[in-house]
């Protein structure tokens, strides 16, 4: 690995980027990170070598109007370029209260908000259009996927503003995205997925049918995953308020089994229903994260 | 107000519990938030003594609950007094002079006088004085006046006494004279302020009716003292001992002396350790025949004299015959009878065993008492012998035997013997005690025949007029008790021998034996002891016509007098005298006087606070009002009733809290 290499990946870890203020700013530095550490990647689509014309359509981008050619012909054409693959992304991010735990620097949601930032901006650098659901029992924002200039800030001060709020519900905010995108496109779910691998099924399984592409990060925290208590403690759930003692030795041994085994129910549970499930340790680089995604874009074409 | 029993105010420690119940806590004050409780179970509670206390509220509560409960132990009282005196208004003064006993120690007694006279002396012209003598009882020598020298007449025939005074029977027997006073009272009482007069409860130590209380301590101190506390020893060997208690803080040297009828018998110097005991042992006595006066002193005398003597009346027991009928002479039933008699030392009988021939010409009436160990070798004329024996007024132990089996009556008591032959107890088994009857004097302390097992016995009907004082499990009598005349038959349906039950063999085989023939013989005997204050119940003595003398010689009651009891108020030997007999009775000093430890400051201080001044009493002329005015007002009902409010307000508050802990909705 070479210097340049660590220093990118050195840039890509999430206590480092939890410093930067700004979230366009952590979103360029994890992208320009990430690439710059993938030179020699297969994924060279990001070039912007031309690769056709086609007639200007509403909603398209003004900017990439070919003018010497409507100088020529007094039509409008757009020039597109290789890696452009002219769909889009819509991050739903999950904002509930259990979003905020975190035992080290970061909490779940500043990564999620990372992470929903990079893939904004990533879909962003390839003219591709860019939505935003953030949710927890209830859609709190939304923004409809667009590739208009300017809806990236728009939905990178969206995920900015987002703060652990109250109590999960994925029903909701995938209702309110079959209601508004009609069309195909990405969807990433960024959630810890407290809830029952069922009703994950009954949510996702629709926008399957619609023909979207879901990928499914769900992010929990060491602690979580291997918890270690010394001695019993009184746990408070951050989202009910309820608080049950626990011993050292249950969160141990039956715990990691219970977690291991709604992991597993939930990734069994999004390949049933055309989903694809990540598991995302917050304390793991975004590059790893990044890697995972452009490889389900891969494959889905 | 006062508290009548402050010793309960203890009892406010155990505010300390709810406190400590209060801080115990089960909520861990490790607190994390964790982001879902989707895969978690809950874990044992873990119970943590917290730093701050919890509900309050509730605790205040309880707290209140066990204080108010605390102090409705403590018995307070408030003298409400209707209207306040001018403190000049015309008072009683009841002069109470202790003449225990312990008032004898010294010049106490002069002392006692001298104070009662200065009370006398300060009496203000409206005021009247009484004056009331107290030791076993209450004697007024004096009734209310104005007149100072009947009260100083009155006081020069006073003399102090013998008995021990109870201050809690005191104050209660002073209450009629307090009620029935229509001026204010003021109660003043000249004693040693001895500790051991001190009543269990303080409480008993207030009047029911107010008055003001005076102590007059005459006692100046603690004071030495010693006493012969205990005398006793064996009427068989004449063995004696005795031992002298201290009351001082000194060891001292004194000398005892042994008395026998009149006639120092020994002297044996003493060390009597401060604050401890000292014992002595006399050489065997020659006791003469019949009661002996024997008395131990101690030299020098102290000042408290009557406690340096102790008094005692041994009676050494008269040699007594009595006969065993058997028809083996040498066999084991008269072999076991006999020696089972002769072991009882106590009653120094001699037994005789004879065979059944020739009964009817022996002079029976020589012995205590008669044994058969068989019935069935009895002759009718045999029996017509023992019957009028036993008429007669004397005892008879008849057990039945092989021989009895033939029988269908029993000779002398007569009771129906059931079908022939012998019941036989099932093979291989054994019958066992059924019920014994323990009030009858004959079984006491022979719970342990229980342990005996009989194989044979013969069925016995008894009649309405038998007592059966044993049965056997299956119901069968196996000691019948008949009285005849004068005398009694005692009727056993087994054996004495080991033919048909192991009841000789049996370690309660002798103090069996020993009760029967106790019994037999007529009783326990005569009461050679008596307490100072009790009575000697003519009854009881047993004695047929005669006289009783007090311990000066003086001719106490005649018992064909009209009163049937006698009251022992002297130290000494009380002799009773009828029948043709002449028995003692002697009378010591109370223990309880001889420990002259005072009452502490203190307590004095807290007795004469259960009084009112003379000045808050009422002077109301009607006594009734009096009473109702100035009576002690207990606050133990007021309390009880908050406490109960407080309870209930308790249960409602915890209540609450629990619904909440359990989370339901309120």
């Amino acid at each position: 690995m070479s210097a340049r290499t660590a220093t990118a990946q050195h840039l890509l870890r999430p206590e480092t980027l939890a410093r930067l203020a700004n979230l366009d700013l952590v979103a360029r530095a994890v992208v320009t990170g990430f690439l710059t550490g993938m030179h020699r990647s297969p994924f060279f689509g990001f070039s912007q070598e031309f690769r056709e014309y086609r007639a200007y359509s509403e909603g398209d981008d003004p900017r990439f109007v070919d003018w010497n050619v409507y100088a020529r012909t007094e039509r409008t054409y757009i020039k597109r370029y290789i890696g452009e693959t002219n769909t889009r992304l819509v991050v739903l991010l999950d904002a509930s209260a259990s979003m905020g735990f975190g035992s080290g620097s970061v909490t779940k949601l500043q990564y999620a908000k990372f992470l929903a930032a990079t893939l904004a901006y990533l879909a962003a650098r390839q003219h591709d259009a860019v939505g935003l659901i953030v949710f927890d029992d209830k859609v709190r924002e939304h923004r409809p996927a667009s590739s208009r200039a300017g809806r990236l800030s728009g939905v990178l001060h969206a995920i900015d503003r987002a703060t652990p709020g109250a109590g999960t519900d994925l029903e909701m905010p995938f209702e309110r995205f079959r209601e508004i995108e009609k069309g195909r496109g990405l969807v990433a779910v960024i959630s810890d997925f407290y809830c029952e691998p069922e009703a994950l099924l009954k949510s996702v399984r629709p926008l399957a049918y619609q023909g979207q592409d879901v990928i499914l990060f769900q992010l929990l925290d060491p602690q979580e995953l291997s918890p270690v208590l010394k001695e019993s403690a009184l746990l408070e759930d951050m989202e009910t308020g309820e608080a049950m003692e626990v011993s050292p030795i249950y969160m141990s041994s039956l715990y990691r089994q219970r977690i291991e085994a709604h992991v597993a129910a939930l990734k069994k549970a999004a390949l049933g229903a055309g989903a694809d499930h990540q598991l995302v340790d917050i304390t793991e680089p975004l590059d790893d994260v990044l890697r995972k995604y452009l490889l389900f874009r891969q494959r889905r074409g | 107000m006062t508290l009548l029993a402050p010793a309960f105010l203890l009892g406010i420690l155990a505010i300390g519990l709810p406190i400590w119940l209060h801080r115990l806590s089960s909520d861990n004050p490790n607190r994390q938030r964790f982001s879902s409780l989707m895969f978690l179970e809950p874990g044992e509670p873990r119970r943590v003594l917290a730093k701050k206390l919890q509900y309050l509220l509730l605790l205040a509560l309880r707290i209140g609950v066990l204080a108010l409960l605390v102090l409705a132990f403590a018995q307070p009282a408030f003298w409400r007094g209707a209207q306040a005196g001018d403190g000049e208004a015309a008072r009683l003064h009841v002069i109470v002079l202790d003449r225990s006993a312990s008032m004898n120690y010294g010049d106490r007694w002069e002392r006692a006088r001298d104070a009662a006279l200065d009370v006398i002396d300060s009496l203000q012209s409206d005021d009247r004085g009484q004056l009331v003598v107290a030791g076993r009882i209450v004697e007024v020598l004096a009734a209310p006046t104005d007149d100072a020298a009947v009260l100083r007449q009155a006081l020069g025939v006073a003399e102090p006494g013998v008995f021990r005074i109870d201050y809690g029977q005191l104050m209660r027997a002073l209450d009629g004279i307090l009620r029935s006073s229509e001026l204010a009272v003021v109660l003043d009482l000249v004693t040693d302020t001895q500790q051991s007069s001190l009543p269990t409860r303080f409480a008993e130590l207030a009047p029911r009716r107010a008055a003001e209380i005076r102590i007059h301590d005459v006692a100046r101190g603690p004071a030495a003292n010693w006493a012969v506390d205990s005398f006793g020893g064996s009427a068989l060997t004449g063995e004696l001992e005795a031992s002298v208690r201290s009351f001082a803080d000194e060891p001292v040297e004194k000398t005892l002396s042994l008395e026998l009828n009149g006639s120092i018998v020994d002297q044996q110097p003493l060390t009597i350790p401060a604050g401890g005991r000292g014992q002595a042992r006399f050489a065997a006595l020659e006791l003469a025949p019949g009661s002996n006066r024997v008395t131990v002193s101690l030299a020098p005398s102290d000042d408290l004299a009557a406690d340096d003597q102790r008094f005692l009346a041994l009676k050494r027991p008269q040699p007594r015959s009595v006969l065993v009928v058997s028809s083996e002479p040498e066999g084991r039933g008269a072999l076991y009878t006999s020696s089972a008699i002769e072991t009882l030392a106590t009653l120094a009988l001699n037994a005789q065993t004879s065979g059944p021939s020739g009964l009817t010409d022996r002079p029976l009436a020589q012995y205590s008492f008669i044994v058969v160990t068989d019935a069935g070798t009895l002759s009718d004329s045999d029996g017509a012998v023992l019957t009028d024996y036993v008429e007669a007024g004397g005892g008879l132990l008849l057990a039945l035997g092989q021989r009895s089996s033939g029988l269908t009556r029993v000779p002398v008591s007569g009771q129906t013997l059931r079908a022939s032959p012998v019941a036989v107890a099932r093979a291989g088994t054994s019958a066992a005690i059924g019920e014994l009857d323990g009030t009858h004097p004959a079984l006491r302390g022979v719970d342990e025949l229980r342990a005996a097992k009989f194989y044979r016995y013969l069925g016995v009907d008894p009649a309405p007029e038998d007592r059966v004082l044993i049965s056997l499990d299956d119901g069968t009598p196996l000691l019948i008790e008949r009285t005849l005349s004068a005398g009694r038959v005692l009727l056993f349906t087994s054996s004495l021998d080991r033919e048909w039950n192991d009841l000789p063999v049996q370690p309660v085989f002798v103090p069996f034996i020993a009760g029967l023939a106790n019994h037999l013989l007529g009783g326990a005997g005569f009461i050679s002891e008596a307490e100072l204050g009790s009575t000697l119940a003519v009854r009881a003595l047993g004695l047929q016509g005669g006289q009783i003398f007090d311990p000066q010689g003086e001719k106490a009651l005649g018992l064909s007098g009209g009163t049937d009891d006698v009251l022992l108020d002297q130290l000494g030997f009380y002799e009773v005298v009828g029948g043709g007999a002449s028995e003692l009775v002697a009378v010591n000093f109370d223990p309880r006087e001889s420990d002259l430890t005072l009452i502490d400051t203190a307590t004095v201080e807290r007795w004469q606070g259960l009084g009112v001044r003379a000045a808050d009493q009422t002077t109301n002329s009607a006594a009734t009002a009096v009473e109702d005015a100035s009576a002690p007002s207990p606050l133990g009902p007021w309390l009880l009733i908050v406490l109960l409010l407080i309870a209930v307000v308790e249960s409602w508050v915890g209540n609450w809290h629990l619904r909440i802990r359990r989370g339901i909705a309120a």
